[in-house]
Formats: C-alpha cells, structure tokens, sequence
C-alpha cells in the first residue's frame, strides 16, 4: 500500500513539475547559441533579522557547458558565504509541502463501521597575484566592471562584480562568452543604480566532471543585509510568458509574505470526486491557473504555512503528504538556527508565484509577519459507505450521498473548470438503484452500477480553459460547498457594519444637527 | 424624510468617512478575501465604542463623539493584522484611551487608529500591517479616491491629501524612472497600492492631528512623504508612512502655538467651523 502511495506520490510531483514552465530570480544565458528553457525554479528562502540565505535549484537540462546564471545580490559575498548543497533538499520540501488530497469514509447509516483516516500523496581560493591583479585592472578600464572576487565552489565558477553601467557589464558579460539577451542592458541598469552586485556563475567542468553528479547541484548563498526581496525582472529579461516559482521560506516567527504584491490563500478543504484521485495533479495544475486568474493573475499564492520546529511535537500536517524535515534538512536548507539543541522555532512559509513581464512589473519584496495561523491546501475525497441500505435511515443518506456528490461535481468545475461529462452523470447517481423514489432527473439518463465507477483518466478531462483563465466569479455551487466548519461568513461583515454605523447615526442624530 | 436624512448626513463629514469606511471593509473581505476573523473585528468596534461611552459619561463628552470612536474602529479594522483577536481590543483600548490622556489644549497628540497599530505592533511582537493586502487594482483607487475627495471636500483638507501623494509622487519617479532606471510600469505599480492612497486620503488628513496654518501644513505633509520615503526606500521599512506619522503628529500643537492659522480667509472661516464642530466631537 505505502509503496503504491509512494509512487502515486511520485508521479504527482513529476506531473506538477513538468506542467509548469519556468525561470529564475537571476536569468540564465547562453554561451552557445543553444536555446534554454529554465523548467522551474524553486527558492529556499531563509531570513532572521537581516541575515538571508537563498537557495536556488534548476533543472537545467542542457549541456553543462551552457550553463550559466546572473543573479542581483545586496553584497560582495565570501567564499564561506557561497555553497552547493543537495538536490533532494528541495524534494523533501517540495513533498512535505504539496497541495494534497485526503479521503474519508462515510459511515453506512444502518451498520455502524469503523471510521478510517487515510492520508496520503501525497574552492579554490581567490587569487591574488600579479597576473590576476592585472586582468581584473584591464576589465575594470575596459568595462567599468570591478571584479569584486573570483571563487570556485563545488562545480560552479563564480565572480562576484560591480559595475558602474549596464553598457560594460554587458560587454564583458559578452566577452567572456555570456549571451545576454537583447533587452538585458535596461534591466541591468537599475540593480547597478541600486548598488547591487552581481552573482555571475558558470559551471568548472573538471569538477563537475570530479562531482559525480549528472546534474547541476543547487547554489545556496548567505549574506546580511536589510534588503528582503527576491530579484525576479531580470529573469524575465529573456522571457515572454509566464514562470513558476516556489518560495519555501524559513523564519523564526511566523509566515513570510509579500509587501508589493498581494499574498492569497489557494482554495483549501473543498470535497472533490472520487474519481479525481488519479488526475490529482492535473486538478491542481488547473486549480492553481484558475485561482491566479481569479486574483487577477497578480497575487502570490500561498499553498503551505505551518510550524515545522523539530523539537515541537505538536501536528505539523494533517495529512503529511512526505516526511517532517529534519536537523539534517534544515541545516541544508540554510536554516542556520534549527540546530540540535536549539529552542528556536523554525516556520515554513511556501508561496508559489507564477509571474509575468506584464502582471509582475517590480521585483518581490517580503516581510516576515508573526503570523503563526497554519495552512495547506487540502483537498477532500469522501468514500459511500458499504452497503447494503436496507433501512430507513440509509433513504436520507443516499439521498443526502447523491446531492453532496452533485456539489462536488460542480465542485470541480468551480474550482479547476473540468467540465461535468458522463463520468460524473455516472458518480452523482452511482447508488439510485438503491433509493426506493427514483430522483426524476436521474431516469432520463439509464441505469448505474454501483462501484463501477473507475478513477479517471488524464485524457478524459475537458477542461474549460476560458474560465480559468479569467477572473470572474465561479457559480453558486462553489459557495454552497464552503467548508461548514469555515469561521468566516463574509455577510456577517456588512451587516455587521451596517447595523452598527446605523445605530450610531440614529442615537447621534439629534445632536448633530444642532 | 428623505431631505431631512440628507441634510442631516450632510451636517457631519465624519459621517462620509463612516461609510466610505465601511464600503472598504466590506471590499476587502467579500473581493480581496482578506483573512479576518468576525470574532475581532466585533472585539475591535465592541472596545472602542464602549471606552469612547465611557468616556462620554465619564469626562462629559457629547454624544456624537461616538462617531470618532467609530472611525478609530474602522481605521483599525482596514489596517491591523494580528492572530490574536485580545490584541484588537488591545489596539482599540490603546487608540481611544490615549485620546483622553495625551491632549494639548484639548487636542489629541496622536491620530488615534494611528498609534493603536504602532503601539500594540511594538510591544506585543505579535501584530503586523499588510501593506500589500489591497493590491493594485485601479478600480479600487478610483472607489478611494472618489470617498476621500468626497470626505475631504467637507474638512477642506484635500491639500493635504493630495500633496501627499504628489511628493510621494515626485520622488519615486525621480528614485524609480530618472536615478534607477526602471519603466513606467515599476512606478505606477509602487504608486497604485491601495494602502499608499487609504494612507493618504483617509489616516494623514484626519484633521485633528495636523497643524491648522495651511503653508505649515504643506510643509509638514511634505515632510511626511519624504520621510516615509526615504525609510521605504533606503531601510526597507514596512508601511513607513503609519510609523512616520505617529512621530509627526506630537508637533501638531506646536506647530499650531507659534503658526496659527490665519491665512486665507475662507480657510480661516471654515476651520473655525471646523475646530467648533470637532472640538465638541472629541
């Protein structure tokens, strides 16, 4: 069973991963003239104070040779600064803090059965001598362009440079054999203005060679300084569409969030059908597009914000869809004070951006809040109970089955626009060969056999693309199927204020208008 | 009945800002899904509506200060973010009793709404602004800026509003477009926040805080915007102009001592109606 989960679990990430197309905070150029595609960037983000670490992983896919990355940072970084780290950090992340499904059995009505809760899815140093001194005084005349220090570590090169304006930078990008694209300069110009410098990576091929590694490890960098913000507008400098980035972020307080751009909650806790549990990843790919949109494809998306302190034993998830980080985890991630015998909490914060050149026009600025409320975007599969519904009380539960089943298909529509088809004709009225007063509507449409109603497959989804691409207001049923145990009815508000503003005026009228 | 209500409602400006406020709560929670928990919010008027009675019966004030306890409880209801809902009557009972405590010739010190968020953000660690929460939507400029000329018409206080926003104006274009570099886009996107105009038209205008003398009161507002700025842009500081001003306003009724108003006469008239009308209020 763990293993098929495993798998299940597996397959989602790899369907998640390859639906989204992607850049980076820096941007990536071309030596050669291959054409590069930046599948997804994901970030770990860790900020205490003014001290930040960032990660950032790729999946570069083309020769290695290629590779190369330009990233805006607030300071001249050291080499202890600067490190690889592990791939599978960002898989442990990633699947600890997934969108996720859970399923809960209903309870036959006339036989009480016991109630099952299944979660599931789920260096060298720098060199100081003449001849180095000398080069770098060339590309400071020729350029303008200070190199402000030269590391290797792990398989990538590394320089760390100023400029003084874009035009330089650029040539000397050029001559090294960068390919900058065409609009880079003007971006460029303002990270110079605002005395950023710039990461500059390529990769050493003898030590990649000597890593071992078939792909480019994430770069993990640290530096102290006020500026919270992830540079996105040079990753869009060679880039037209939309990109997807996930932030996994790490403070000791609370959620971090967006102070430039709103910070929205994906839809959560809705009941989906059950036959969704194998196109759960295209669901959520869907889910994600239509809820953006209906943000006006300009808000960050939250997806998971819980206290994950090792030493806390408290629930960090419900369900886990991977396993807790831990020491070790967070050590990788950069999360310097998650030790073994530190007290202080450690709190994760995953936003997931999906930016454009149009809807993004600033970089990404973050506060960390002490907001400490949990989140995950959850999503619910209800299994019928077993029959046989051979008592009274079994008619108002199939009834009540039947009509929570036409929610949930709507559901769908509502939330991922996957347009109602015979599939779900075929779940709303599975069990009405067992109801005594046939529902009109599910006459006209034959016969159902009960738990003949197989998972769906990918290819039979019809997805309405215009709807969740726009932003309009999805239908009533949305609203209908609202967790009940949600706190807020947002009615409550106006009339709330209405009645108390009312009441105000009325008790004041008479003094005023003296 | 009808004429008689208009009439009425338009007897008191505070009344326009009541239900411009209130349109934005309800914006807010029901279009921008803000997260709110209704147990806070009614902990946030139920405190600030209780001590400003209080105060009513206690200190003798009139009735229809009421009204500004109301204002105070929706300025704190747009603006503070806490997972404590105690934290919000914390900030309401903070915003209303400094009203009573800190006064100068029977004007408070402090914005009231102002110093509630500072005061509790401060000291508990455990509340927080949104600066983003109201996005960048046009629309929703448009519907604030509609309510806040409508509002600042009646307290002749739309100077202050707007040179507010023009200085802001001027120098992050200057920073942004002249020094920087960037497009229009990155400009226009720092300068359609929603915060930055509700800041500008509904919290900095409140006109029981700011110096009465109206060259006083451009230079003063001024200063706020290039002091929010500079905070914003140089030490990166979350929603600047809400801890800029709770400095600021201390100096009002210096100000007001050694430059009372006396400029334009119409300014003079309607604000000796003003100060009349307030005063009572406060």
């Amino acid at each position: 069973m763990t293993q098929r989960l495993l798998i299940k679990a597996a397959a989602l990430l790899v369907l998640l991963s390859s639906v989204n197309a992607y850049s980076f905070c820096g941007f990536y150029v071309a030596k050669a003239d291959a054409t590069l595609f930046n599948n997804k960037s994901e970030i770990i983000l860790v900020r205490d104070g003014t001290r930040t670490s960032i990660t950032m992983s790729n999946d570069f896919k083309g020769d290695v040779r290629d590779f190369a990355m330009v990233v805006p940072v607030p300071v001249v970084l050291q080499e202890g600064d600067i490190k690889v780290v592990d791939r599978r950090i960002f898989e442990t992340l990633d699947a600890y803090s997934s969108p996720r499904l859970v399923e809960y059995y209903d309870t036959n009505p006339c036989y009480q059965v016991v109630e099952l809760d299944e979660a599931n899815w789920s260096a060298q140093v720098t060199s100081t001598d003449a001849g180095v001194r000398m080069k770098y005084d060339m590309v400071e005349e020729k350029f303008n362009v200070t190199i402000e220090a030269e590391y290797t570590v792990g398989e990538y090169d590394i320089a760390l440079l100023s400029a003084k304006e874009s035009t330089g930078l650029k040539n000397y990008l050029i001559q090294e054999g960068y390919k900058i694209p065409a609009t880079a300069e003007s971006v460029l110009e303002p990270y110079i203005k605002s005395n950023m410098k710039f990461f500059v990576v390529k990769v050493n091929l003898d030590n990649q060679k000597n890593s071992g590694f078939d792909y480019l490890r994430p770069i993990q960098i640290n530096f102290d300084h006020p500026k919270f913000m992830l540079p996105i507008r040079l990753g869009m400098a060679n880039s037209t569409g939309e990109q997807d980035m996930i932030v996994y972020a790490f403070t000791k307080t609370g959620r971090v969030e967006c102070t430039n751009y709103r910070t929205v909650k994906v839809p959560t806790d809705r009941n989906i059908p059950l036959y969704t549990k194998d196109i759960f990843g295209e669901f959520y790919k869907n889910l994600f597009t239509r809820a953006y949109s209906r943000e006006g494809k300009n808000a960050v998306m939250l997806e998971y914000a819980w206290n994950v302190t090792p030493s806390w034993g408290g629930m960090k998830c419900d369900p886990c869809v991977g396993n807790p980080p831990i020491y070790n985890d967070f050590a990788e991630a950069g999360v310097w004070w998650a030790g073994w015998n530190s007290a202080s909490p450690v709190f994760f914060t995953r936003l997931h951006v999906r930016y454009s050149n149009a809807k993004f026009p600033a970089d990404l600025t973050f506060q960390i809040t002490p907001n400490t409320e949990n989140f995950q975007a959850r999503y619910i599969l209800t299994h019928p109970a077993g029959g046989p519904f051979d008592c009274d009380e079994s008619q108002d539960y199939l009834e009540s089955l039947r009509a929570r089943r036409k929610v949930e298909v709507d559901e769908l529509y509502a939330l991922a626009g996957i347009k109602p088809n015979d599939r779900s004709d075929n779940y709303i009225n599975e069990f009405v060969s067992y109801m005594i007063n046939k529902p009109m509507d599910s006459m006209l449409k034959g016969e159902v056999i009960p738990g003949e109603n197989s998972p769906m497959d990918a290819s039979e989804i019809e997805v309405d693309e215009a709807y969740i691409h726009s932003d309009m207001e999805p239908n009533e049923a949305f609203l209908q199927n609202d967790n009940p145990e949600k706190k807020n009815k947002p009615w409550e508000v106006p009339l709330f204020l209405g009645s108390i503003v009312g009441l105000a005026l009325f008790v004041t009228r008479k003094r005023t208008k003296e | 009945m009808l004429l008689s209500f208009l009439r009425f409602f338009q007897s008191d400006a505070r009344h326009f800002q009541i239900v411009s406020q209130t349109i934005f709560v309800c914006i807010g929670v029901m279009f921008l899904r803000w997260d709110y928990s209704f147990i806070a919010i009614l902990l946030t008027f139920g405190t600030a509506l209780s001590i400003q009675l209080l105060g009513i019966y206690l200190l003798k004030l009139p009735l229809h200060s009421i009204k500004s306890a109301l204002i105070t409880a929706f300025g704190l209801t747009l603006l503070f973010k806490s997972n404590e809902p105690m934290l919000y009557a914390l900030a309401a009972a903070i915003a209303i009793v400094q009203k009573f405590i800190f006064k100068i010739r029977g004007q408070h010190l402090f914005n009231p709404a102002n110093v509630g968020i500072i005061a509790v953000i401060l000291f508990t660690k455990n509340a927080w602004i949104s600066p983003a929460q109201w996005g960048n939507s046009t629309a929703l400029i448009f519907v604030i800026g509609t309510a806040g000329l409508a509002v600042l018409s009646r307290v002749k206080r739309i100077d202050t509003g707007l040179i507010f926003i023009a200085t802001l104006f001027a120098l992050e274009y200057y920073r942004t477009i002249v020094f920087l570099g960037w497009n229009w886009e990155v400009l226009l996107h720092k300068l359609s926040s929603g915060s930055i105009w509700l800041f500008a038209l509904f919290m900095i205008t409140d006109p029981m805080t700011i110096p009465t003398n109206r060259l006083v009161r451009i230079i003063w507002t001024m200063a706020v915007a290039f002091t929010s700025f500079y905070l914003t842009n140089f030490h990166f500081v979350t929603g600047a102009p809400l801890w800029v001003l709770v400095c600021f306003t201390p100096l009002t009724p210096l100000l007001n001592k050694f430059f009372p108003s006396k400029t334009f006469n119409w300014i003079h008239s309607t604000q000796k109606q003003f100060n009349h009308d307030t005063k009572i209020a406060y």
